[in-house]
């Protein structure tokens, strides 16, 4: 093991990794589009890869607030949900075209964010937690009860786009590339380490001029557009929406789960745990397909416990220093010794 | 050590605080001027970091006023402060733990301006430049890569001073910047406290047990009692103040640093 | 005027029942610093397996509250050695998770064992009462009764027997409890336990006045962490308070704000939630403090 990883290190092995995972993504649709008649790459496939696109670009958001400021969001989804119904209301009500419905259920997010933001962004740890919970919870009764607007239970159907798979899966994929972007640019920049900051000591970062208030409503609004944009898309695609399934419970404990599972405060912590965690529920289901739920809870709780900082935070931990460890690195320089450090956890 | 400028730095009027019914802090008149290395001495609950809270802006005060570089500074929030030139230590070491020292220092020096700027700014050379200097000032370049959760008392003070030091500021506020520290340590740090005053015209305000630090290091002391102003002047006057030995003893005494 | 009085009279009988039920999220949160998210889902259990002890047996769901609290004493025995002591002095992100984990678990098992057809069950209390124009449901009265008299069982319990005050003493300083002698992991197990059982025996009473189904808890839990924000932790008086408040609130602004159904009341109790907690952080009666160490 010491083996590989010196020679891991000796010759930057991480950047080509990542290359080879940027080139992977991009090369299918090229394939399909060089042979459409071929069926390598099937329509089923390309929507598997939206959908894991899709998962992955939301737990990218959460990380934002939930990784790198350490503000746990639990009802990041009622922004993923307020894109939905945004878009949804403005094509079938206001019978705009796509984009422009696109681009105003995300600012209806951002709208939200910021309000509600500024209420919750003041609570500590689990109060901020679960007053987030509250709002999406909440947020699922008031759009059921505001029936006119938003059809209520019976839901609104969005004009279709049939038979694009290809689109959809290109377009994901462009959104996930510069999701991944801004959550780089974002930690690598001052604004980013300020966040982290934030995260490791917020009293003592505001005493040493971080202007924590306007850091925290600054990514809060930033996650909140990028899952409303995510939510008109998948709006769009899935042609109908209602409450139940579109503030559905599991959006949450996926992007969560996602995250831990990748390192939280990773840039690449939501691509690793939610390509992981895709593949894992596909073999879960294979298997399991009636307890499927009570094992993902099972799973939940042994990533919690077992493996708190996630497979690259743990893979950073043991070799810091090298390109895994900076890029993946869950601080912005990983520790350097091999323990894992349990003392330090409750001081 | 003083300058003899006639305007304070920073001066607190009638400054109380309640916590409740209990006053932490009631009716505290003081003033800091540049270049003075004041101390700040007080049993155990007088109120001392109460006091710090309240002038780094951590904390509200109920009544009174706080001024800094003659500006108003009661109702400003704790990143304005320290934008003007105002830091601070604590007594409770708040070091980033988990990150290095050189990460430390570097999180300890904020730009000014828009936050959404900053979303496309790195770090300049020049504050790393800055960082650097500074550690090694403050002797910590063997730790420099080093998780600062992991280093001793006294380097995490050392640190702390460090950090505070960042953002070049004209006063800075030293929550018992020697406790649980060696005696070898200690000494650095009067000697750094001391070169940052006389060389770079620091001003300091330090809140210590430690009476020997206080005597030779002040210019000026003064003393917090149940929140209240006991007494003011030269370390000697002070040590020789009844009311103040009465409030030591009264107390229990503090450990062994009364004695002389 | 009648509208009136009948709402408060619902209200407090709605509210009793919300402070017998929010009484072991609140104290485990007190003592242990953890929130339990799966608090919702031990009230359905309870339920369901009043439900079941009904349909199976036949018993008056009322009378099967001895044999619950049993059950799920010992539930939440082994659970806490097992799980909950895991996560107490770690970050409070870990033990939401891990509850919310739980919950995850029971409400699915729920299902799958007993599947999502709501159920119901009936008791012998049925009826009412009338006086002039409002009329008294004999069966939330009977609640009524239940959960004062269990709430002042535990309040003189934890006054007054050496456990119940060891319990309190962890409370307030787990480190001075454990210098005197506090075995703080068996106390932390019976507490655990204790808690469960009660929370178990609130979805006994809840049974015969609501649909039982495996994901009614997530709405409870909710409103639990709204009373405990307005009581504080571990506070009897304050979360028979915060209860009634809740309960007269949800009440009201169902009799009041026209066309709405009972899913007003989560909204509400989100809303005062999120009021509370940002107004006053501590708490309406202080107290909060946040959970875990950091």
């Amino acid at each position: 093991m010491t083996r590989f990883l010196s020679t891991w290190r000796k010759y930057h092995l991480g950047r080509y990794l990542l290359l080879l995972l940027i080139l992977y993504l991009l090369a299918l649709p090229l394939v399909q589009i060089m042979a459409p008649d071929r069926k390598l790459v099937t329509n089923s496939l390309l929507f598997s890869f939206t959908q894991l696109f899709m998962l992955i670009t939301l737990a990218s958001n959460w990380n934002l607030t939930g990784g790198f400021t350490g503000y746990v969001d639990f009802g990041h989804a009622v922004f993923f949900g307020l894109g939905a119904y945004g878009t949804g209301i403005m094509m079938s009500k206001a019978g705009w075209s796509f984009v422009p419905a696109l681009v105003g259920g995300a600012v209806v997010a951002i709208i939200f964010a910021l309000f509600i933001g500024s209420a919750t962004l003041r609570l500590k740890g689990p109060y901020f937690s679960i007053a987030m919970l509250g709002t999406f919870v909440a947020m699922r009764e008031i759009v059921r009860v505001m029936k006119p607007l938003t059809g209520g239970g019976t839901g609104l159907t969005l004009p279709p786009y049939l038979n694009r798979p290809l689109f959809y899966y290109v377009t994901l994929a462009q959104v996930i590339l510069v999701v991944i972007f801004i959550s780089w640019l974002v930690k690598r920049t001052e604004f980013g380490k300020s966040l982290i900051a934030i995260r490791e000591d917020e009293v003592g970062a505001e005493m040493r001029g971080i202007n924590t208030t306007l850091h925290k409503i600054t990514i809060f609004a930033i996650a909140a557009f990028s899952s409303g944009l995510v939510g008109g898309l998948w709006a769009y695609q899935n042609t109908f929406i209602d409450p139940d399934i579109v503030f559905l419970q599991s959006r949450t404990v996926d992007m969560v789960m996602m995250t831990m599972l990748g390192g939280l405060g990773i840039v690449a912590g939501p691509v690793v745990g939610g390509a992981v965690l895709y593949w894992l529920r596909d073999v879960i289901w294979a298997n399991f397909l009636h307890f499927h739920l009570i094992v993902q809870g099972i799973v939940l709780i042994m990533i919690v416990l077992f493996l708190p900082e996630g497979i690259l935070g743990t893979l950073a931990d043991r070799t810091g220093g090298t390109t895994i460890g900076r890029l993946w690195g869950r601080y912005l320089t990983p520790p350097k010794e091999t323990k894992v450090e349990e003392a330090e956890v409750s001081s | 050590m003083t300058t003899g400028a006639s305007e304070p730095l920073l001066a607190g009027h009638n400054v109380s605080k309640y916590f409740g019914g209990l006053a932490a802090l009631s009716n505290v008149d003081f003033a800091v001027y540049p270049g003075e290395v004041m101390g700040l001495i007080g049993p155990n609950g007088s109120g001392k970091t109460t006091l710090f809270d309240c002038l780094s802006r951590v904390q509200n005060i109920d009544r009174g006023q706080i001024t800094f570089k003659g500006e108003d500074i009661t109702r400003k929030k704790p990143f304005q402060v320290a934008h003007m030139g105002l830091s601070r230590t604590f007594q409770v070491i708040r070091v980033y733990r988990k990150l290095t020292v050189l990460e430390n220092m570097l999180l300890s020096r904020q730009w000014g301006g828009l936050g959404i700027i900053k979303l496309f700014h790195s770090y300049p050379k020049k504050i790393e430049d800055r960082a650097r200097d500074l550690i090694h000032f403050l002797l910590l370049d063997a730790v420099i890569e080093e998780q600062a959760g992991r280093l001793s008392g006294g380097q995490q003070r050392l640190l702390e001073l460090g950090m505070a030091l960042m953002p070049d500021p004209d006063l800075i506020l030293l929550d018992e910047a020697t406790s649980g520290v060696n005696p070898t340590l200690i000494e650095t740090i009067k000697e750094r406290i001391v070169e940052l005053n006389q060389n770079y015209n620091k001003t300091f305000l330090l809140i210590e047990h430690n009476i020997q630090f206080i005597g030779d290091l002040c210019n000026r002391v003064f003393v917090l009692n149940y929140g209240e102003m006991l007494a003011e002047g030269t370390p000697d006057h002070i040590m020789n103040n009844e009311a103040v030995i009465e409030a030591y003893f009264g107390m229990g005494g503090d450990d062994d640093e009364l004695g002389n | 005027m009648d509208q009136f009085t009948q709402a408060v009279v619902n209200g407090i009988m709605l509210g009793a029942f919300y402070a017998v039920m929010v009484l072991g999220f609140s104290i485990i949160w007190g003592v242990m610093g953890v929130i339990n998210l799966a608090h919702g889902e031990f009230i359905m259990a309870g339920a369901f397996t009043t439900w079941y002890l009904n349909d199976q047996f036949g018993w008056d769901p009322l009378l099967t509250l001895g044999i619950v609290l049993i059950i799920f004493f010992g539930v939440g025995y082994i659970l806490q050695r097992l799980l909950i002591n895991r996560i107490i002095d770690r970050p409070f992100l870990i033990s939401l998770l891990v509850t919310f984990g739980l919950a995850i678990i029971m409400s699915n098992g729920f299902k799958l064992a007993f599947s999502a057809t709501p159920r119901s069950v009936d008791t012998v209390l049925s009826g009412f009462w009338r006086a002039g124009d409002i009329t008294i449901p004999k069966t939330k009265t009977g609640i009524l009764v239940i959960a004062l008299v269990m709430m002042s069982m535990l309040h003189l319990f934890l006054q007054n027997t050496r456990l119940g005050k060891s319990i309190r003493a962890a409370a307030q300083n787990r480190e001075a409890a454990r210098i005197v002698g506090i075995v703080i992991p068996i106390v932390y197990a019976l507490t655990f336990a204790i808690c469960i059982a009660m929370t178990a025996g609130a979805g006994t009473l809840i049974s015969p006045i609501q649909p039982i189904h495996p994901f009614m808890g997530a709405s409870l839990t909710l409103k639990a962490f709204a009373i405990t924000a307005m009581s504080g932790l571990g506070s009897i008086p304050g979360a028979l308070v915060g209860g009634l408040v809740l309960g007269l609130i949800e009440t009201f602004v169902a009799t009041y704000v026209p066309g709405v159904g009972t899913n007003l009341g989560v909204i509400s109790s989100y809303v005062i939630l999120v009021v509370v907690l940002v107004v006053r952080p501590q708490g309406l009666f202080g107290g909060l403090k946040p959970a875990g160490v950091q």
